[in-house]
């Protein structure tokens, strides 16, 4: 199976990726190849085979309801590359939608 | 406007109503993944850790309260429980998701194939609507933005936006219905059963106006007698159950309108503005519901055993529906005021204990005191039932008080707000304000007796027929005894000695 040019400029928009024109050719091929491999797999007869869900045998991993300390708000902004009244700042969204 | 003409558009259309809501467990301790708080509120990002904000490296850990709670909503709505469920990760991108993926579940929900029965209307024209549901499934909220620059806090013009994750990573449940609503009043009345249900499992606060409970709703129409589906509009925004009744009118009339004019309704997402009264359109990106789903790879999948989900069916509580019935069909009370009681949890736990110590055959007068005077003070006061300063055991008292006829209806007001204001048991403020009601007939014959032998001209006009005089006998023996007389034994007494 190919993926094509287009394809991958989809995927690329929609992982906030910019992309030049020479990547989005090489990702093409590779990608493309990447998906040969797994056609290889679909061919193999695995009626009656279980998907798989997890490499590890392990189920039902939870913790109890319990409140752990967090981060000091000034650790939890270090990193930010702005920020405002204990808040992060975000530039101007234009054309996204209202948040719910 | 809009309510007025729903009637005419709903005899040529029907209406097809789906809705989708999303409730945050507020009653947990801790977050869907991590242990940081749940509460509503507070100084920006001070409830946040590397799991809520996402770094990297960071890992989740389901809560465990969590899945037992959607789990637990799941069996009060009859739904079957999957016995292999996991998380996936659903890809967006929007600021106040701080891993450009919320953890949410996709093609293996908690629970599916569920239903709520929901009564409809009063009186002759009730009826009962079975309302399927689709799935509950487990995800995790978003952050919170503010706009700031530009107009009244709107996205749009807004010159940049403070993001704070406190909310981000609060458990939350999504519902999804059937397709099974067709009137704004049947998705009012299904959103506020489902309000008191899950207030009754004690999973959530259900505060619209706070956004714990948010709902929106899928709506389009059809030609009466049509079994194709129309195309249908989202419209959400609505933070009350009023907005919700109003915008689906609002939306119902709006899509006739332009079906009836020749034109056709668009899919879309539209936003209910509550002030305007009216719902429009949401620019959105088609590309972004491209979500591209795939199992979250941080966290194993759940296996759910029969025991274990018969372990959660244990804890379910009595159910407003079950109580309602319970109080009509073992305590006699009316069909509404059994209802106005039972839909509150808290005020349910009051009146049975106050039933419990007045006794059963009492059950009437105290149902009469928690939706009358009680409620009016919890109104008044905006206090909690828990907290109002009047025990069960206080209004047990008052009503054991009256219909023992130790003090009258009337007295009992007085009583009530004494004690809402000092704490006294009522018969303790009965003694002190020698408020005492007498009864004894012994006393009030005699008190009869002098009223009579002082007033032998009025004890000759009623005996030669003025019988309207006895009114004035009453009024003249309640004053003799300062007010505090039984009237009806007094009435009684007049009556009897008169006609000696
Ligand atoms: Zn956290």
């Amino acid at each position: 199976m190919a993926i094509t040019e287009a394809e991958v400029r989809h995927v690329a928009m929609l992982a906030r990726l910019a992309l030049t024109d020479e990547q989005v050719q090489h990702l093409a091929r590779e990608l493309s190849s990447i998906l040969g491999h797994i056609d290889e797999i679909k061919a193999l007869d695995l009626a009656g085979v279980e998907p798989t869900a997890h490499a590890f045998p392990v189920r039902n991993v939870m913790r109890p309801d319990e409140v752990r300390p967090g981060l000091p708000r000034d650790l939890a902004l270090a990193n930010a590359p702005e920020a405002r009244d204990g808040a992060f700042v975000i530039p101007r969204i234009v054309g996204a939608e209202e948040g719910a | 406007m809009a309510k007025d003409r729903l009637a005419g558009v709903l005899e040529r259309y029907e209406a097809v109503i789906g809705l989708e809501i999303h409730t945050e467990l507020t009653s947990l301790n801790s977050k869907m993944f991590c242990g940081c708080p749940v509460a509503f509120g507070g100084e920006p990002n001070t409830r946040v850790c590397p799991v809520c904000l996402g770094m990297p490296g960071a890992l989740p850990v389901p809560n465990e309260a969590a899945v037992e709670a959607t789990v637990l909503a799941g069996l009060a709505l009859d739904c079957e429980i999957a016995r292999f469920s996991q998380f996936h990760r659903k890809n967006y991108f929007y600021p106040d998701m701080p891993k450009n993926y919320q953890i949410s579940q996709y093609d293996l929900p908690f629970c599916t194939n569920g239903r709520l029965d929901v009564e409809v209307g009063e009186g002759d024209a009730a009826y009962v609507t079975r309302i399927g549901i689709t799935r509950i499934h487990l995800e995790e909220d978003t952050g919170k933005m503010i706009h700031v620059g530009g107009a009244e806090g709107r996205i749009a013009g807004a010159d940049f936006s403070l993001v704070d994750f406190n909310r981000a990573g609060t458990p939350l449940i999504e519902l999804v219905t059937e397709p099974d609503i067709r009137t704004p009043e049947e998705a009012r009345r299904f959103a506020q059963t489902l309000r008191t249900i899950f207030l009754a499992l004690g999973i959530s606060d259900c505060s619209m106006e706070e956004g714990s409970m948010r709902v929106d709703a899928n709506v389009s129409i059809r030609p009466r007698g049509a079994s194709e589906f129309g195309t249908k509009a989202e419209v959400k925004n609505m933070n009350s159950f009023k907005a919700l009744h109003d915008a689906l009118a609002y939306e119902i009339v709006r899509q006739a309108d332009l079906l009836d004019s020749g034109g056709r309704v668009v899919q879309e997402t539209r936003h209910w503005d509550a002030g305007a009264k009216r719902t429009s359109a949401l620019r959105s990106k088609e590309e972004a519901h491209d979500y591209r789903y795939f199992p979250e790879p941080d966290m194993v999948p759940f296996e759910f055993t029969d025991e274990w989900i018969e372990s959660v069916r244990a804890k379910l509580p009595e159910l407003p529906a079950a109580r309602r019935d319970r109080y009509v069909s073992d305590l006699g009370l009316p069909k509404q005021d059994a209802r106005l009681i039972a839909d509150d949890v808290a005020l349910s736990r009051f009146f049975e204990a106050a039933v419990q110590a007045a006794g059963a055959s009492r059950a009437k007068p105290v149902a009469n005191w928690v939706l009358g005077e009680l409620s009016a003070h919890l109104n008044a006061t905006g206090a909690a039932v828990d907290e109002c300063g009047v025990s069960p055991a206080m209004l047990a008292e008052l009503v054991v008080l009256v219909d023992d006829g130790v003090i009258s209806g009337k007295q009992a007001k007085e009583v009530f707000a004494e004690m809402v204001v000092t704490g006294e048991m009522p018969g303790a403020i009965v003694e002190r304000k020698g408020m005492r009601q007498v009864s004894d007939e012994a006393a009030i014959e005699a008190a009869v007796r002098k009223v009579l032998d002082e007033n032998p001209a009025e004890v000759s006009s009623y005996r030669a027929g003025k019988t309207g005089l006895v009114g004035w006998f009453v009024g003249q023996v309640m004053r003799e005894m300062r007010g505090q007389a039984n009237p009806a034994v007094v009435n009684e007494v007049v009556r009897r000695l008169l006609e000696q």
